[in-house]
């Protein structure tokens, strides 16, 4: 039985991987490059440069979100910009933290998958203050997460 | 026990970006990722700010070391906002989040090639399960399922 041509049109070829994954896998190049390029000038700056050059780079990005229809709106919105403020404080000021332990030594291949166990703190937080079960994966985690840190502190 | 100053500040890092996943969270509960997006940028400013009027800069430095370091804020800007696309294009956060956090082996790869460092074979071992850990940690528990009388 063919397919008809409205159906052939609308048809996604199959080769083609599904945005999701184009983006996810985006995602890994865009953090993974930048995760190298930090220690890559780590020995030439110290973490306050880095951090106004990171930001000078960070800014002109806003260029892609400043014409989106939804700026407008939300459930609430004096408290997500809040958070959304208070976001970025704590992820500038672990910015500089983060570059400061590059420029004291540590190796990116040790303190970049460190970092990535950022969700440590994220899931011992949601549980004490949100009241946010935790799984038996993320008791795993945890505990995985505990030894991890042991063995890349050695 | 030699415990090391890189190692304090890491952790450090772990702790304040941990936070940010939670507030993150509370943010876009609230308003659009869009607009957390923004406000997340501006309240860069103000650090910048504060450390050119406070801190005491060396502006002598190569093009390349300017234009890494001002490229690597735009790689991580960039991959906040992909993320998200890849959230807002179907992608189930269970696969999605998880798979995100396989970056470091990116970060990996270029270092070993490219910066040539090196690695032990107890922090190899710390790698492949801080990678595993950050996979189940993002498995968050299913909602409860509501009584029903």
């Amino acid at each position: 039985m063919s397919i008809a041509p409205q159906e052939q049109e609308l048809a996604i070829p199959k080769r083609m991987l599904p945005p999701w994954l184009m983006y996810s896998l985006l995602t890994i190049f865009l953090w993974g490059v930048w995760g190298a390029t930090s220690k890559a000038v780590a020995n030439d700056i110290n973490a306050y440069m880095n951090q106004v050059l990171f930001t000078i780079g960070l800014v002109p990005l806003l260029c892609l979100v400043v014409r989106s229809p939804r700026l407008a709106g939300g459930k609430s919105r004096k408290r997500g910009i809040f958070y959304a403020v208070i976001t970025g404080i704590l992820g500038g000021t672990g910015n500089i933290t983060f570059f400061t332990s590059l420029t004291l030594g540590g190796r990116a291949a040790v303190v970049v998958p460190m970092m990535s166990l950022s969700p440590l703190a994220t899931v011992i937080l949601a549980f004490l203050v949100l009241r946010e079960r935790i799984s038996a994966s993320q008791i795993m985690g945890l505990g995985l997460a505990v030894v991890a840190i042991y063995l890349l502190s050695m | 026990m030699h415990f090391p100053l890189w190692l304090l500040f890491a952790l450090v890092t772990l702790i304040f970006w941990g936070i940010t996943g939670v507030t993150q969270k509370l943010s876009t509960n609230a308003i659009s990722t869009e607009l957390s997006f923004l406000w997340f940028v501006l309240a860069f400013i103000p650090i910048a700010l504060a450390i050119l009027l406070l801190v005491p800069l060396d502006w002598h430095l190569k093009t390349r070391v300017y234009c890494l370091a001002v490229v690597g804020g735009a790689l991580n800007g960039l991959g906040a906002l992909t993320s998200f696309k890849a959230l807002e294009s179907g992608g189930k956060a269970s696969i999605v989040i998880p798979l995100c956090y396989l970056y470091p082996l990116v970060t990996i790869f270029l270092a070993l090639i490219l910066l040539h460092e090196k690695v032990t074979s107890k922090e190899g071992a710390g790698i492949v399960l801080a990678l595993v850990a950050a996979i189940l940690l993002s498995r968050e528990a299913p909602p409860k399922a509501p009584k029903c009388d």
